[in-house]
């Protein structure tokens, strides 16, 4: 059933007075409803209605239907997006915001990039002469770096707004309801292949430096990166929470697999350094090492935070529901929100604008992942859902579909090949990215029956919905959860 | 059209003193209360979505309340899922049990135990993209079905796993083809010389230790299937004997399933044909088998030797299994060695030749077949005791020193001539077999102070009048055996006045040889003699 959830928010509506109430049915009232039909089935259809003269209905039709008339045969309907976007301010509105231009490449001179200068040099000198390979190792570390990207952390907090509005700017910390994803300008994580052809940008926040020793250890990370692609599938190392008595809210894991944490519902945190398996650090506070942080809020905005400052830097207001879920873009200049309206916005740092809505979810959008080219976005949804957007055109490239429940995480890998996906149905999925989009490219209808050469792999756990999946930079997946008893 | 009855709105109403409800006002309310209840679930939810959960708790409604700035509903935050019970009469009325508590119970209750702390685990779900078979991961047939949740578009989503065995062996394929050569040599044509190759390369090759736990397998399976084939059996004993002698390969971890088998061949009631094939051969050499492997991993494995001694002395003692039985016991328990035998074959001597004997008479036992059985088991016990007779004779050569000569010499014209004292030496060793029994009973070694009683029943009453006085000793005393004993005693107290322990000891050893070889002679005549050490026999001769 398509509008079940839909149905069952409206069968609570009882009076007049709820339906002004009611966003969702305001939202319903305002807009019209795009039916594709078929030239004959039109026909047949207004031939019907002024035959039997049933001046009503042919008035509701009139006034809420904006009939899509196609030439040809009858089909059965398609699982096409736009029939289902009854939420929002309507698609012409969406269109027009996403003609706006993105400038969705990565940032100039990122880490990767003067990994692969520098080892196309070494090649070079090594043909050549030594001792110009020295001389250019000695410019690569005296150049001073721009970017950080240390650890990503989620972290669940709840910007309490009392309602006396008193206190309405002071942030106060507590696990329950926002995210924050403290980003960091991300260094880029591309592949060269793919990031030869894709723009450059400069960057539109000042970004903190990395240290050198960090920087360091990221270079030797980028070394040792294993290839993944659809024939060689990654490792997955997964950590079980057990006893947590259902207090789990959210886990996460730092980029090495060394250290994991795990946020609880009576707002602890708690921090395994895995290293010493079993031996648990202390309930502490990881500081984020980004300088800007992002927040999702049930005030139906997000929010861009600095680290030095307790007044946000921007404000993102436009959803028509809770923001559930941020993700910044792999170059900063731009953040991702999912929402419970259903769908996902991107907006612009700088100006705080939204710049793109991304329109085709049924359901509360739960986790969001950027490719790591930045042109591309996942979105994963309550229902298992998960859609491939395209920035540029703000167009879902594919539905993949396979998970039974919620979409609780999505990575992508390293060279951004692969997508992994983990959900409350208990298991991890791997999907082929590049196979998806060609595939959208050459056959857009046939959405059916080209979804099982998408998903590479199932891979079912115990009985632990994963909570958490995160790649390392040497493309270890690491995944999370919490052991739940089978009732 | 509502869920929510007005008459619930009345109650409640009334509940919290409200009496005078116009009833035109319940309808309204009643589809309100539904409207706000709905929108606090649907909050509720997406609470439970942001706390990673499936199932809805109470602690979501209260933060559902909390985000609209209500007050919670307090009371029903527990960690588990409330548990709704159905009101006896009703079919759609649940309620929660809320029982009374005492406040003296709650606080004289013992500490519930303290929930476990909440611990990471980590392990590997997939390496390379396939899932090891661990614990941690979904049993393999979890995993042969992944997508079987009812939607058939999906059905053949994504590549079929594959599961790795825990440990996968691998067997080289040159391995494999020697395996199969080997096995077939043994099956088809074990008397090729060919086979006798093959048997040396078994013993000989040093790249063979992958085989053995399919050796091992393959023996144990065709004895087990193959008891009416004789070659095919003397066939593995030899292959067994082979593997064994192979310095190169580690066969210990595998005995205890090849021990079986070779049981089988030394015991078992029948081995291929009965009356073409030669089994007794069979017997023989998988006795030699049988106590090389106790000599070789006897210390390894403490309980080895115990326990084929035991299957063995069942298969003697036992009357009601057939002779071949016996035989290979006797045979099995004689290549032990000498001491076995002195501890656990001779005691039983004497019961055992009484039933044998009318076996072995043609008058009393008309089957040929039978009877040739008897004489071999007899010849087998003959041998076995003459062995260990002459084990003891000859690691003591010190009491065939001269003077023992004359008394022996007589001793043994008395016993042959006179048959009413060989009567009374009978009864002597009449009595001796089930003391010493007792003795034996207790785990291998004869100690020295069970012994002591044990061995000299006959010369006790000699004992303390021994010294010097031999010669009264022997015209008093009723028994052969204590003159013999007595004047040995007189010969070693002779021969070193100072009796240490050590001398003690192979004293009462002498003791028991003393009066083994007549009575041995008694059971088995001149036969005997032929196992006394050609320098002893002279002596008595």
């Amino acid at each position: 059933m398509m509008h079940s959830r839909d149905l069952q928010k409206l069968e609570g509506v009882l009076s007049p007075s709820h339906l002004e109430e009611m966003e969702f049915a305001r939202s319903l009232r305002q807009s019209k409803v795009s039916v594709k039909i078929c030239q004959y089935s039109y026909d047949l259809l207004i031939q019907y209605l002024h035959k039997t003269q049933s001046i009503t209905m042919l008035g509701i039709v009139n006034e809420r239907i904006n009939f899509q008339v196609s030439p040809g045969q009858p089909s059965s309907i398609s699982d096409d997006a736009d029939v289902f976007t009854l939420v929002g301010s309507g698609h012409d509105a969406a269109d027009l915001v996403n003609q706006k231009e993105i400038h969705w490449g990565l940032l100039e001179d990122s880490l990767e990039e003067r990994l692969e200068k520098a080892g196309d040099r070494i090649t070079d000198s090594d043909k050549a002469d030594g001792e110009v390979k020295d001389g250019d190792l000695e410019e690569n570390k005296i150049q001073p770096f721009k970017f950080t990207c240390i650890f990503r952390l989620f972290f669940v907090h709840v910007q309490k707004r009392s309602a006396d509005g008193g206190k309405g700017g002071s942030m106060q910390k507590k696990l329950k309801k926002d995210k924050v994803v403290a980003t960091t300008g991300k260094a880029s994580r591309s592949e060269s292949s793919t990031t030869s052809g894709a723009p450059r940008v400069k960057p539109e926040l000042t970004l903190p430096i990395i240290p050198t020793e960090v920087e360091h250890s990221i270079l030797e990370d980028l070394r040792n990166r294993v290839q993944l692609s659809s024939m060689t599938l990654p490792s997955i190392s997964f950590y079980t929470f057990i006893n947590t008595h259902n207090g789990l809210n959210c886990a996460s894991i730092s980029h090495d697999g060394s250290l994991v944490a795990g946020g609880f519902s009576d707002s602890s945190l708690k921090v395994w350094d895995m290293a010493k398996l079993g031996q648990q650090t202390g309930n502490m506070q990881f500081s984020p090492v980004g300088h800007y942080f992002a927040s999702a809020s049930h005030d139906r905005t997000a929010r861009i935070w600095s680290m030095d400052r307790i007044q946000p830097l921007r404000i993102m207001a436009g959803h028509l529901s809770d923001v559930d879920c941020v993700q910044w873009h792999a170059n900063c200049n731009y953040v991702a929100t999912g929402s419970s309206d259903r769908t996902v916005r991107l907006w612009d740092v700088q100006s705080g604008e939204c710049v793109r809505i991304f329109i085709g979810h049924r359901s509360m959008i739960l986790c969001l992942a950027m490719s790591p080219d930045g042109r591309y976005m996942a979105s994963g949804d309550e229902d298992g859902k998960i859609m491939m957007w395209d920035l540029a055109s703000g167009c879902c490239v594919s539905p993949l579909v396979g998970h039974s429940s919620c979409v609780w995480s999505l990575s992508f890998s390293c060279e951004g090949s692969l997508l992994a996906s983990g959900s409350a149905d208990s298991t991890v999925k791997i999907w082929d990215v590049t196979k998806s989009l060609k595939v959208s490219k050459t056959e857009e209808n046939k959405n059916g029956k080209t979804n099982r050469l998408r998903s590479l792999k199932t891979l079912p756990t115990k009985s632990t919905p994963v909570y958490a999946l995160q790649f390392s930079r040497r493309n270890l997946l690491f995944a999370a959860g919490a052991l739940t008893k089978i009732a | 059209m509502s869920i929510v009855p007005k008459e619930t709105i009345e109650v409640i109403a009334q509940s919290i003193g409200i009496t005078n409800l116009s009833p035109d006002v319940l309808p309204a309310i009643a589809s309100d209360v539904e409207y706000r209840v709905r929108e606090i679930m649907q909050e509720a939810i997406k609470c439970m979505r942001h706390s990673r959960r499936t199932t809805l708790t109470a602690v979501d409604v209260d933060s559902a309340l909390g985000l609209r700035n209500v007050e919670p509903v307090y009371g029903f935050a527990s960690g588990d899922p409330l548990r709704f019970k159905r009101a006896a009469g009703h079919k759609d009325l649940f309620y929660i049990e809320d029982k009374d508590v005492e406040f003296k119970e709650v606080i004289e209750a013992p500490l519930p135990k303290a929930p476990l702390d909440t611990e990471v685990v980590a392990h590997w779900l997939a390496i390379e993209g396939v899932q090891p078979a661990i614990p941690e991961n979904p049993p393999p047939e979890v995993l042969a079905v992944p997508s079987d949740n009812g939607k058939t578009a999906y059905k053949e989503d994504g590549i079929p796993v594959d599961i790795k065995l825990p440990v996968k062996h691998v067997l080289s394929r040159e391995l494999q083809l020697y395996f199969e050569k080997i096995t077939e040599l043994t099956v088809s044509r074990s008397d090729s010389a060919l086979f006798k190759e093959a048997l040396v390369s078994l013993a000989t090759d040093s790249g063979i230790h992958p085989l053995v736990p399919y050796f091992t397998f393959f023996v144990a399976d065709e004895v087990s299937r193959n008891l009416n084939k004789f070659s095919l059996l003397f066939a593995l004993m030899r292959l067994v004997w082979s593997l064994l002698q192979n310095p190169h390969i580690h066969i210990e971890p595998y005995l205890h399933q090849l021990m079986p088998s070779v049981m089988t061949c030394l015991v078992a009631k029948r081995l291929g044909n009965k009356f073409s094939d030669n089994h007794w051969d069979l017997r023989n050499f998988t006795a030699n088998l049988v106590a090389s492997i106790c000599k070789r991993f006897g210390h390894v494995y403490h309980n080895l030797q115990p326990r084929v001694t035991r299957t063995l002395l069942h298969a003697f003692l036992d009357p009601s299994k057939a002779l071949p039985q016996h035989y290979g016991a006797i045979q099995g328990l004689a290549t032990l060695g000498p001491n076995v035998v002195r501890l656990l074959v001779l005691p039983n001597l004497d019961p055992y030749l009484r039933l044998l004997e009318p076996e072995m008479q043609l008058e009393k036992q008309k089957n040929e077949v039978k009877r040739h059985e008897a004489w071999l088991v007899y010849g087998a016990l003959m041998r076995a005791a003459g062995l260990c007779m002459y084990d003891r004779l000859k690691t003591l050569p010190s009491l065939l020193a001269p003077p023992a000569r004359a008394v022996w010499k007589s001793n043994g014209k008395v016993i042959t001539t006179t048959s009413k004292k060989r009567k009374a030496s009978m009864d002597n060793v009449m009595q001796q077999p089930p003391l010493k029994k007792l003795a034996t009973e207790s785990p291998m070694g004869v100690t020295l102070a069970n012994s002591l009683p044990v061995d000299m029943p006959g010369s006790s009453s000699g004992y303390p009048t021994i010294i010097g006085t031999a010669d009264s000793n022997l015209q008093s005393s009723r028994n052969e055996n204590v003159p013999e004993s007595s004047g040995r005693k007189e010969m070693v107290s002779g021969q070193g006045p100072s009796t240490s322990a050590a001398l003690t000891q192979a004293w009462k050893d002498d003791v028991d040889v003393g009066h083994l070889l007549p009575s041995l002679y008694e059971y088995f005549g001149e036969s005997m003699l032929s196992f006394v050490p050609s320098p002893a026999a002279s002596f008595f001769l």
